[in-house]
């Protein structure tokens, strides 16, 4: 996967755009996740996997590759990125599994 | 008329500033040597103000809409955006734009079939703070930021990169008036946010991409820095140096034939990207 397999349409990529644009919509996607997914028309699939923060699987159904370690950020907080940080591990975890 | 007194390109990945006592003593001596160095030489040239291009990270642009590339018309700009604030770890900061050059970069594109956007709003991450952060930390030089489509394909071809960067700085130089101008690039060098390559650097393709710019050829870059090249050090992130190709397409139109000079290279794992810049002499 890659940026050559971004799905510009989907809606999960119109989600995470604006959720990193605009704190209100950060603590509903805290608080209301579902709510939120909703209201923006993502599919069951896409649902799913961005609740179990299935990088993998949001990778495959075209959210863009820069979005990807953002949401492990979202989930698990954007400071002091480094390559031990939670967020960081989390990606290694989701994508990087086996290798 | 205005004249270009500085051009250069570097990296601006996070690290640099978010979580560099991460990295190893020797890798964070040179990089902020190198910084240092870039910040001493560009301010050293009295520019009045920066025409700065670099990658927008779909933080600007939703992909309904996503231009090329998109100059910032604004009096005034600040940063970082809110939610890369801890990310990126720099003081919150201000800096002046410049609406007349701004808008004249527009029409004159426009006039020589360069279709620009533009806008008074643009948000910054780490395209602009971390390079700022270090070479003009007072933040006293204004910026006329012009934010590209590096990521999101399809994006700019280097060929149109390099010619966008030739119209760009013959645009400048027809500025009124008696400015001094630098131009910045920034973005790169290998590094695959969002990929399988997230936590390596690519330390030869990013020597040879050195390289190449150094050689001044600008033949030999059309035929070799391709997009396909770029991604295979990194599909998320290398293609920034696209940003870098219109640097070069700008010395080009100054001074044909003169290739890069680099000023630092470290190829940083713990800041997940190979750091560096370069400069073209223009004097």
């Amino acid at each position: 996967m890659g940026i050559m397999q971004t799905d510009r349409t989907l809606p999960a990529n119109r989600l995470i755009f604006e959720v990193r644009r605009d704190a209100a919509l950060r603590t509903r996607f805290r608080d209301d996740l579902e709510g939120l997914m909703r209201d923006y028309g993502l599919s069951a699939v896409e649902q799913k996997a961005l609740r179990e923060v299935d990088l993998q699987t949001l990778s495959e159904l075209g959210v863009h590759p820069y979005f990807l370690p953002q949401v492990s950020r979202l989930f698990k907080g954007a400071g002091y990125n480094h390559n031990d940080s939670a967020a960081a591990q989390l990606y290694a975890e989701k994508m990087l599994k086996g290798k | 008329m205005a004249t270009i007194v500085s051009i250069n390109a570097m990296a601006h990945a996070p690290g640099a500033t978010g979580w560099l006592d991460k990295a190893p003593k020797h890798e964070q001596d040179a990089l902020l040597a190198g910084y240092a160095r870039m910040g001493e030489r560009l301010r050293a040239t009295r520019p009045d103000v920066i025409v700065g291009i670099a990658n927008d990270h779909l933080l600007n642009f939703p992909m309904d809409s996503i231009p090329d590339w998109c100059v910032g018309t604004a009096d005034n700009w600040k940063g970082p955006a809110e939610w890369f604030r801890d990310w990126i770890n720099v003081p919150e900061y201000k800096v002046a734009g410049h609406r007349e050059l701004a808008r004249s970069i527009v029409r004159g594109c426009g006039t020589r079939g360069v279709n620009l956007a533009f806008s008074d709003k643009l948000e910054f991450d780490d395209n602009w703070s971390v390079p700022l952060n270090f070479l003009t930390p007072d933040h006293d030089i204004p910026l006329v930021p012009i934010h590209m489509n590096c990521v999101v394909p399809p994006v700019p071809s280097p060929g149109r990169c390099i010619e966008f960067g030739r119209v760009l700085a013959a645009v400048i130089q027809a500025f009124p008036g008696d400015a001094r101008v630098a131009i910045m690039a920034t973005g790169g060098l290998s590094h695959d946010p969002g990929g399988q390559k997230y936590f390596d650097v690519d330390e030869v393709f990013d020597r040879w991409f050195l390289d190449m710019l150094a050689s001044g050829d600008t033949g030999r870059v059309l035929r070799e820095v391709t997009i396909e090249k770029m991604m295979g050090a990194g599909d998320g992130g290398t293609v920034e140096l696209l940003a870098w190709l219109v640097a070069m397409g700008a010395a080009q139109t100054l001074v044909p034939g003169r290739g890069s000079e680099t000023m630092f290279y470290v190829p940083s794992v713990p800041l997940r990207c190979g750091m560096g810049g370069v400069e073209w002499s223009v004097a």
